[in-house]
């Protein structure tokens, strides 16, 4: 497979798109059959084989044209001098030493002598000083170009597909595709310049500077203004192989540490990037739950179908039908603490489980500080932040008091929890001393399914002070620590699991 | 080898012929399964022709269309092949006379057995067996087109057991031994989305997603399928059914809908659209009473809009 399509691979990946071996490998198929010329036929038929869901093929359009861009090089404008200035000081802010040879060159005083320049990337500069040199002879007579990589006679031409085909080769040459990090693009830029001749444009440019005629102060006038485009062109693509390959690589990050980390130490500006990810490990929790599961009870005959299935064998009965169940969708019914302390998590819990409903269709939502409420229709009614915020505000606030809060639950709702409820006490026990009315928990355990408590705070903080795990933990089938994100998709996707 | 833009425009016309009008990319799909020899997984709302393509690429191509329908429960019993046990059965009776004959001569059980040996390849040779429609396509000898239509109704295991078929274009029978196709069948598998398909299934196959199609495309499919539709209403038809997907419905109407649509107004010899038309014929185009009772009140602001986009 060529080196072009496996590093669209790469950037594919780079933005969430799973691309595994075999799919790379018919892309190279793809790529053989239709080859690369006509690019709408290449977009359509690799879209088909490397990007299988919705999301997929969006990021995949976006990547493609990222990736297979192609700018027109811009001739230079006057009014460029602005933007030079500014990308220079960004240069030079970007502390890789490369700024100020730039800056040199820009002077035009021509002091630049061979080898005195590039200290830092001989190596990646390969083969460029030897152009360079012939470019100084060749441009002396004033025309002729040297085969390869002339950069000047290339830039005068103005022959764009050409330039774009030696920017994108050059690109290759010196591994723009592994650019990691925002400081490294004038390292890649001048690298880049560097591959395609750039010594030798300078080269030319202050021998005409030195000629003396006006003619060739015109021409080096001119070639330093091509030079600043080009440089600026050369920046946009060291840019865009930075936003290809890196885009999603701090967010990924970040992903995978706020997943982790305890769900009331996460910022406030990192909420929205919560949510994506709970939507995230709601659809792959779906995903894996959303066939029905089916049950077979051994032991008990199911006559009718055995008959049926056995008329081809001259209704001789050996293959043998068990009855069925089908596994039911468990109810589920939160509880959910929304005093200050255990506010957050009671919100990523609900988000959690909304997210659900084609699952778990369902779900009875209950929120309380001192006084309990049913939240259910605040949920279906409004999107889910706003519902939370409203939620929170009427039912926040309060002192916790998990007496009076099961008390209500009872006097509400204790009548329609049966034997396929599951019921999730979300909260840290804690009752400020007062009765948690351990015995209204008993009834709930009575008719429910299960109970499970989860507490945001560690084991090790339960039943200190006014902690009332010790009197309310024996009443439920589990009561597990539920901090972070991780833990919640364990505790939810336990849930979904669950037979009959 | 001609320009993979040229056999595509190709594919694009002979579809046209078979009155299946689509796009480039669906045509890409096609060309790409028939020259990489691998299925394509169409995925799609419902009633945008995921089955159709099949059905058009098999008289395209003019090769066998062999459909499989999913459902839950769907095994390979179903699928792929099963004994003609009653067959079976019935040709032990009728031979039972002719065993003495067989055993005639045979000294002992030992030799008696090798006999029989001889003889109960018989009853599990191709003779007996009863092929489905995955088995079909395999022993099919100039290629056929299979269709395993909404897959997502099967089961997993169902799912899981394609895998071979679709990746080698073979199928292991335990009696038989492993099935290869005689010319590998182009397959198609259709899935409405009502539940996420495996990775190893997505893997192996070319997914084509097809969309709604714009108001061209499908005024162009109008076209073909109901000719006698006249311009104008054509037009006025399409522009109304666009503007319906952009509202908020239980069901937008598909494709299919909307050519029955247009029957429906021919039949009625209907020259244009007004609203009295649309309220009374409105039933097929939504399936949901709610959706009915939802729009009627902008039933007059729609049949206007459409009839100024289409002039």
């Amino acid at each position: 497979m060529s080196q072009v399509l496996s590093n669209f691979v790469r950037a594919l990946r780079a933005q969430d798109v799973r691309v595994s071996i075999s799919e790379s490998v018919d892309a190279g198929r793809v790529a053989e059959l239709v080859g690369f010329e006509d690019r709408q036929v290449l977009k359509d038929a690799l879209s088909q084989v490397l990007a299988k869901t919705d999301d997929e093929k969006f990021a995949f359009n976006e990547c493609f044209d990222q990736f297979f861009a192609f700018d027109q090089f811009k001739p230079p404008k006057p009014a460029s001098n602005e933007n030079d200035a500014e990308a220079e000081s960004e240069q030079s802010a970007d502390g890789e030493g490369q700024a100020g040879e730039e800056g040199e060159d820009q002077d035009g005083d021509g002091g630049e002598s061979e080898g005195s320049g590039q200290p830092s990337d001989s190596g990646s500069a390969l083969g460029s000083g030897g152009s360079g040199s012939d470019d100084r002879e060749s441009a002396a007579e004033g025309s002729e170009a040297s085969p390869d990589r002339d950069l000047t006679a290339l830039l005068e031409s103005g022959d764009d597909v050409e330039l774009q085909g030696q920017l994108a080769a050059a690109g290759r040459e010196v591994g723009a595709d592994r650019i990691r990090l925002f400081t490294q693009r004038g390292l890649f830029t001048r690298r880049i310049m560097e591959a395609m001749g750039l010594d030798g444009l300078n080269e030319t440019i202050s021998q005409e500077q030195r000629s003396g005629t006006s003619a060739g102060e015109a021409r080096a006038d001119n070639l330093r203004e091509l030079r600043e485009a080009f440089r600026l062109e050369v920046r946009d693509y060291v840019e865009r192989q930075l936003e290809l390959y890196t885009a999603n690589a701090g967010r990924q990050l970040r992903e995978e540490v706020l997943s982790k980390i305890n769900i009331s130490n996460v910022d406030r500006r990192d909420f929205k990037l919560m949510q994506a990810l709970v939507r995230k490990m709601a659809k792959r929790l779906l995903a894996l739950n959303s066939r029905r599961k089916k049950k077979s009870r051994r032991g008990q005959l199911d006559v009718r179908r055995t008959i049926r299935q056995n008329i081809e064998y001259d209704g001789l009965m050996f293959d043998i039908a068990w009855k069925q169940t089908k596994v039911d969708r468990p109810k589920v019914v939160a509880i959910c603490d929304v005093s200050g302390s255990v506010a957050q998590y009671a919100t990523f819990l609900l988000m959690f489980l909304y997210s659900l409903t084609e699952v778990l269709p369902k779900v009875r939502a209950f929120a309380f500080s001192n006084q309990l409420g049913e939240v259910t229709d605040l949920f279906a009614e409004k999107k889910i932040e706003e519902a939370i915020a409203e939620a929170l505000s009427v039912h926040g606030g309060g002192s916790t008091d998990y007496g009076q809060a099961f008390e209500d639950f009872e006097a509400i709702a204790l009548d329609d929890i049966d034997h396929r409820t599951t019921v999730l006490i979300l909260g840290d026990a804690r009752s400020n001393f007062g009765d948690p009315r351990a015995d209204i928990l008993d009834k709930i355990h009575d008719r429910a399914r299960r109970v499970l408590w989860l507490n945001p705070e560690g084991k090790t903080l339960w039943n200190t002070g006014d902690s009332e795990m010790k009197r309310l933990s024996p009443h439920c089938d589990r009561a597990v620590v539920c901090s972070s994100l991780n833990d919640l998709e364990r505790i939810v996707s336990d849930i979904l699991r669950t037979a009959v | 080898m001609t320009a993979p833009r040229v056999e595509i425009t190709d594919i694009q016309d002979g579809f046209a012929k078979e009155g299946y009008i689509c796009n480039a990319h669906i045509a890409t799909a096609i060309f790409l399964a028939r020259n990489l020899d691998k299925p394509i997984l169409v995925e799609g709302p419902p009633g945008v022709g995921k089955t159709e393509l099949a059905k058009a690429t098999s008289e395209y191509l003019n090769l066998e269309l062999i459909r499989l329908q999913c459902y839950e429960g769907l095994d390979e019993a179903k699928a792929l092949y099963e004994w003609k046990y009653g067959k079976q059965l019935l040709y032990t009776q009728v031979l039972k006379e002719k065993l003495g004959d067989l055993m005639e001569g045979a000294q002992g059980l030992a030799a008696s057995m090798d006999r029989l040996h001889e003889f109960d390849d018989t009853f599990f040779s191709e003779e007996f067996l009863e092929p489905r429609a995955l088995l079909k396509s395999l022993w099919s000898e100039d290629g056929s087109v299979l269709l395993i239509d909404e897959i997502d109704k099967s089961d997993d295991e169902f799912e899981a057991f394609l895998l071979e078929l679709l990746s080698e274009y073979q199928i292991t029978v335990p009696e038989l031994g492993t099935i290869k196709a005689k010319s590998s069948p182009i397959v198609f598998l259709t899935s409405n989305n009502t539940r996420e398909i495996g990775d190893a299934l997505k893997r192996r196959c070319i997914h084509l997603y097809i969309p709604f199609p714009d108001a061209d495309l499908e005024t162009r499919i109008i076209t073909a399928r109901v000719p006698e539709v006249e311009e104008g209403l054509r037009k006025q038809l399409v522009s109304f059914v666009q503007n319906l997907r952009d509202l908020e419905l239980k069901k937008v109407p598909a494709v299919s809908e909307t050519i029955d649509w247009a029957r429906t107004l021919v039949l009625l010899h209907a020259k244009e659209l007004d609203s009295e038309m649309v309220r009374n014929t409105l039933n097929v185009l939504l399936k949901f009473q709610d959706d009915i009772d939802n729009i009627d009140s902008d039933i007059n602001a729609l049949t206007t809009k459409a009839r100024s986009a289409a002039e």
